[in-house]
């Protein structure tokens, strides 16, 4: 059984489709990534699956989960971090981590073992006992991006998780994202950098104008369209939708 | 469990030392200030000497100046110079005030039976109020002055004292004050300016009240949905109505934190400001005594029932300033959000400050009573005079427009609208035409 399965998701906005039938499945240890420009409907997908908001069709199963039927049990079962998401700034990097756990555990046993691990996973060590707002981008990246592993989940949504970082960060996190999976987690990733995101996912869907156009391994895609990156694959992709 | 953490967190970050800061530093001030208030209204007040030149120096300004003595007051003769620049003659004197008796004083009186003329001269050393109370002082010194020559005067055509207060007051006044169904024998000036006294902090407290949880809440709103910690919030395993009680019932108890600062400081400030004045007149136990005989003092039910108003008040606009705050997508329009509910504060604040709404024309005063905030600022006149039909009205009021309020709050928080729904239209059409453009 895939950890997610996306059937036909449709977001209909006043004026704009945002998102166009989409699907497409994770399995366990997973990395799928959403590729496409911005405003091509990643977003908008990855908000529907951590059911922040609604479809106008389709569904999504998350771990046996349907995002329509059971919208609690589907949050118990993924973390989302949003694109160039912030923290608390007022509090320190342990009372955030602290405050999270608490709000995603059921008990207070588990919630100090997820501080723990978000702990190791996070690489701060003493700088945790700073005020976030004398965090840098990359760490505050790092800090959110422990707190999203932190509970284990079943899926964890990460919404463009390198933007904005400096090489270093962004291997750094890439590291981590793969370490995690090679244990058995699953990843949905999205992210306009095509040539990035080649490195770090086993699938990759490419998004645009909220159409999903095709889904697969990079290697497998490059070798069909005969192409030398993903981004070569992303401009046939596209010319060919226009020609049918 | 969770709840209990959301609310904590929301209260740590309400809470913020910046905050505790403020109140602390109210409340000194406020008490500082009482403390100062206090002091310059008992001096102001005290009975000081007053200082008299005679320079007629006869039998009857004698007899005048001990009939000033006789009605309870210390009378400090200095002797006559010969500066006539009275700026000069007030340097050389330890007062604020001189009585110049000059020459002839007697014979014009006496002799020549008529007016005669008497020199004040005053210090002006502020426009404060404790600069007005120190003229009220000096008007009573020139009553004292004026009665102690009649009264001199009329001793030596043999009148005798029950004599003149006949002749001098032919008519007593028995003032009597009604409000509903009782009466007190007090003037209505008394009772109006003691209840004026007693009032107007309350309208302060509720202004500063409204203005201070609104902006509380559109800020943690905002600041929430600009970082985006609030779609980390609304993915995590908790239901999105205990996020929207945690944060409205965090701003409630500050506000409410901040209401109990306020109200003790104001308290002190206004216990400083009527406290020298009541103490000299010594009338402050017979006057509270007879506000309680009038209903004019507020019981506890009373008190019970004020608070419940104000937390009505309160849930309002913090409801109001959620669904505001929910619309504001960057810094700048955090701030000046909160147009509405200011405007809608400082309309009722203002006009029941200078008058009695329910004395206001019907039509402007069905508008003004459209506006929640109106029933908090003219509760305590319809507690303290009995008009309970309007009073449950507004009460009920506020409460089905709390129930509407949350409403749409509610509807807002559970539904994808709390992160499309924006106030900037400008922006938000532009943004969709890019996306228009872009497919």
């Amino acid at each position: 059984m895939p950890i997610l399965e996306v059937k036909g998701l449709t977001k209909q906005y006043t004026k704009v489709l945002a998102a166009n039938d989409v699907s497409f499945s994770i399995e366990k240890g997973e990395i799928f990534a959403l590729i496409g420009p911005n405003g091509a409907g990643k977003t908008t997908t990855i908000r529907m699956i951590s059911t922040l908001i609604k479809p106008t069709a389709g569904d999504a199963i998350v771990n046996g989960f349907s995002i329509l039927q059971n919208p609690e049990k589907v949050r118990e079962n993924i973390t989302y971090l949003p694109d160039e998401a912030g923290a608390y700034k007022s509090m320190t990097g342990k009372a955030y981590l602290n405050f999270m756990a608490s709000i995603f555990a059921n008990d207070p046993q588990s919630a100090k073992e997820y501080v723990q691990t978000a702990e190791k996973i996070c690489g701060l060590g003493e700088r945790l006992n700073e005020k976030i707002s004398s965090y840098s981008r990359g760490m505050i990246r790092k800090l959110l991006l422990a707190r999203a592993v932190m509970t284990s989940p079943a899926l964890a949504i990460l919404d463009e998780p390198t933007s904005g970082l400096d090489v270093i960060n962004a291997l750094e996190i890439r590291k981590m994202i793969k370490e995690l999976a090679a244990k058995g987690m699953s990843f949905l990733l999205s992210s306009h950098n095509m040539l990035e995101i080649e490195f770090v996912s086993d699938k990759v869907g490419i998004i645009t104008g909220g159409k999903l156009m095709v889904t697969g391994r990079p290697n497998e895609l490059k070798e069909r369209y005969n192409a030398a990156n993903l981004e070569e694959v992303f401009e046939r992709v596209v010319k060919e939708h226009e020609i049918h | 469990m969770k709840f209990i953490n959301l609310l904590k967190k929301e209260l740590k970050d309400l809470l913020s030392t910046q905050t505790i800061m403020g109140m602390v530093i109210t409340l000194v001030i406020f008490y500082g200030l009482g403390t100062i208030m206090g002091d310059v209204m008992e001096k102001a007040m005290a009975s000081s000497d007053i200082t008299i030149c005679d320079e007629d120096n006869t039998e009857f300004t004698n007899s005048v100046l001990q009939a000033i003595e006789t009605l309870g007051n210390k009378v400090t003769k200095i002797s006559p110079s010969d500066e006539s620049d009275p700026a000069k003659i007030m340097k050389n004197i330890n007062s604020e005030s001189l009585v110049v008796i000059p020459k002839g004083f007697t014979k014009t009186v006496l002799e020549d039976k008529k007016q005669a003329e008497l020199k004040f001269i005053n210090v002006m050393k502020s426009s404060s109020l404790s600069g007005t109370i120190s003229s009220e002082k000096t008007s009573a010194i020139i009553d004292i002055i004026k009665e102690a020559v009649s009264n001199t005067l009329l001793s030596n055509y043999g009148f005798s004292q029950s004599d003149i207060a006949t002749i001098k007051e032919p008519v007593l006044v028995k003032d009597i004050t009604v409000v509903k169904d009782k009466s007190a024998e007090i003037s209505l000036t008394a009772v109006s300016s003691l209840t004026m006294m007693q009032n107007m902090f309350l309208p302060i407290v509720i202004f500063i009240l409204v203005m201070f949880s609104s902006q509380m809440i559109i800020s943690a709103i905002s600041t929430e949905k600009i970082d985006k910690t609030l779609e980390t919030l609304l993915s995590a395993p908790v239901s999105r109505i205990s996020v929207l009680l945690a944060k409205m019932l965090a701003a409630a108890i500050v506000a409410m934190l901040n209401a109990g600062v306020y109200m003790i400081g104001f308290s002190k400030y206004m216990n400083g400001m009527t406290g020298g004045a009541t103490d000299k007149i010594n009338a402050s136990a017979e006057i509270s005594k007879m506000l309680s005989s009038l209903g004019l003092q507020f019981a506890t039910v009373d008190y019970v029932l004020l608070g419940l108003q104000m937390f009505m008040t309160l849930l309002i606009s913090l409801g109001i300033a959620l669904i505001l705050g929910a619309m504001v997508n960057d810094a700048k329009s955090a701030q000046t959000v909160i147009m509405p509910i200011m405007l809608c504060a400082m309309l009722p604040y203002i006009l029941s400050m200078f008058t009695s709404i329910n004395s206001l024309p019907l039509g402007i005063k069905i508008l003004i009573y459209l506006i929640p905030f109106t029933h908090t600022f003219t509760a305590t006149d319809n507690l303290m005079f009995g008009n309970m039909a309007i009073f449950w009205g507004g009460f009920a009021y506020q409460v089905l427009l709390f129930i509407i309020v949350m409403f749409f709050a509610v509807r807002l928080f559970t539904s994808d609208k709390i992160f499309t729904a924006s106030l900037n239209f400008m922006q938000k059409s532009k943004a969709k035409r890019q996306i228009n453009s872009d497919k």
